[in-house]
């Protein structure tokens, strides 16, 4: 199986399980959701079998809050894998951001110069429809959300 | 505690960018050539393991379901044991732990491992770079390409601004072990790109995604390479030159922190090295060179400092106040390494800092020879975590001594 790729975006697109669904589905809504593990609270990214804290299969999807601290950055200046999508937002800003539940996660940041994008930086999630079934999580600096 | 094992045979094969009009070589192909090589150096044959251990490393390139078995049928042995390590590029480090293991128990006498790909051939979803369609299966994937994680380089540059964030690296001293690469390779004739650089050039490349230069970034190749590993004893009736494995380390999936939030600035070999060294009953001021898994400059750095032969966050400075070269006092990828020799596959170029180590330690490694050498460290360094470096980290001491 070969990556999916939006014809209309010329990106990649997720393959949809059961397991992952209500991440996708929520995002598609315009919420951020994470499995919660309900014996030791720890928010599991991303979406596992069971909490890699703990070991409990006890997980259930929870709202998050959408916001978090940028933990580490980069600027892609070039399509490293040819999905020709990203060509027309270069330089993509990629960065981990620990949300603010205690999750780290890759995410896109937007509306920020590439020379003001830093390590620490406070950042919002606001999302983007991918296809018809399924959004993902974007950051922009909070002071300008 | 005395080695028990040594590896008596090795071989890589010339490497190939697949120009237009190179011959084009199956996976297949590559193993047959290396472990051909690696069989002649042993002087043995096929034949020997019939009834004995046949490893295989994954290739990322389709290959078929029960894939060990199925390059003991392509190569005409019938083993009773059959290795096969997914581990990228601690592969080969691995199979090394696994045969040890199996020698030392009785089980086998000897292990033939083998590992190719062909990366540039790979069938893929974005034309041009080798993607292969396993990198885009799962949760892994899926949590990562549609938010715009372009690959590898990404992956790691993402890594290196966290380092530099909390410890100090400059951009010249991740350049000079560019260079020391370059410069090995030209000392090999195995190397893919063998003209010397120098630092200004590397500051001079094309930023492809900061901090990540073209010139971090290894060539992908197509190739393949094997060794031979065997009980001391029947070493000894191969060669005058066994090079024994005296002590090793492995740290699969480490954290540092929690595994939420870890701190992804140490890397696993700070667990696998120690053992290591602890095994081989040395210290760090024994080692005599050091071979990377030198897929980006600053893992090397790292894998400098997680070996503890400088504190955390000094490896830059490390760098610079040492002589990398074959002739200098802190001796690193002598064979200019992946940045310079080239990486046949994520997979596969585990290989080469043990099969330099084994060069160097029979003391054929001719224009690059480290003087005298008899002791050294060989790393693997495998697969590429969600946010993290490195999900196998693999720390070998290897020595001319038992």
């Amino acid at each position: 199986m070969s990556a999916i790729v939006n014809p209309a975006t010329g990106k990649p697109l997720p393959t949809i399980t059961d397991l992952t669904r209500p991440f996708w589905t929520a995002a598609r809504e315009g919420r951020l959701v994470l499995q919660k593990c309900q014996r030791c609270a720890t928010f599991n990214f991303h979406p596992k079998p069971w909490c890699i804290e703990c070991g409990s299969r006890d997980l259930q999807w929870t709202d998050a809050k959408p916001f978090g601290t940028i933990y580490a950055t980069t600027i892609s200046r070039s399509v490293a894998m040819n999905f020709p999508g990203w060509q027309a937002e270069l330089p993509v800003l990629l960065c981990l951001i620990d949300l603010d539940d205690g999750a780290r996660m890759y995410g896109q940041v937007t509306h920020c110069k590439p020379e003001a994008l830093h390590i620490g930086m406070r950042v919002k999630a606001y999302f983007e429809a991918i296809s018809d079934d399924a959004g993902i999580p974007k950051f922009r600096p909070l002071q300008d959300a | 505690m005395r080695s028990e094992v040594a590896i008596v045979g090795f071989g890589r094969t010339p490497y190939s960018r697949a120009r237009p009009g190179d011959p084009v070589l199956t996976v297949d192909e590559y193993i047959a050539w290396a472990a051909d090589l690696a069989l002649q150096k042993a002087g043995m044959s096929k034949n020997d393991f019939d009834g004995q251990g046949l490893g295989v490393a994954h290739a990322e390139a389709a290959h078929t379901v029960n894939w060990s078995a199925a390059v003991a049928e392509n190569l005409g042995i019938s083993p009773t044991v059959l290795l096969r390590a997914d581990q990228g590029g601690a592969s080969a480090s691995a199979m090394l732990i696994r045969a040890a293991a199996m020698i030392q128990s009785g089980i086998v006498d000897r292990v033939l491992v083998v590992g190719a790909d062909t990366p540039l051939h790979i069938p893929s979803a974005a034309p041009g770079l080798p993607l292969s369609p396993e990198r885009t299966r799962g949760v892994y994937w899926d949590f990562q390409g549609p938010f715009g994680v372009m690959g590898a380089s990404a992956q790691f540059a993402l890594v290196l601004s966290r380092y530099m964030h909390e410890h100090k690296v400059t951009p010249e001293q991740l350049g000079k072990i560019a260079v020391n690469a370059r410069y090995h390779a030209g000392l090999h004739e195995g190397a893919i790109y063998r003209t010397p650089f120098t630092l200004q050039d590397y500051l001079d490349s094309r930023v492809l995604t900061d901090p990540i230069r073209l010139l971090d970034c290894v060539p992908i190749v197509n190739g393949g390479l094997a060794y031979v590993v065997t009980s001391a004893k029947t070493a000894r009736t191969l060669t005058d030159r066994p090079v024994y494995l005296r002590g090793f380390g492995e740290a699969n999936n480490y954290y540092r922190g929690s595994r939420s939030l870890p701190d992804i600035t140490y890397t696993g070999f700070t667990q696998a090295a120690p053992q290591a060294l602890q095994m081989a009953g040395v210290t760090q001021r024994d080692i005599q060179f050091l071979q990377p898994y030198d897929d980006y400059p600053f893992i090397a750095m790292m894998t400098i400092e997680d070996h503890g032969f400088c504190k955390k966050g000094e490896g830059g400075r490390f760098v610079e106040e040492h002589d990398l070269h074959f002739d200098g006092d802190f001796p690193m990828s002598t064979d200019g390494g992946q940045l310079s020799g080239g990486q046949p596959g994520g997979a596969i170029g585990g290989f080469m800092p043990l099969i330099e180590s084994v060069t160097q330690l029979r003391g054929e490694a001719g224009a690059r020879q480290v003087r005298d050498a008899r002791i050294g460290i060989s790393c693997g360094f495998g697969g590429i975590p969600y946010g993290r470096p490195g999900r196998s980290c693999i720390s070998l001491v290897l020595s001319t001594e038992p």
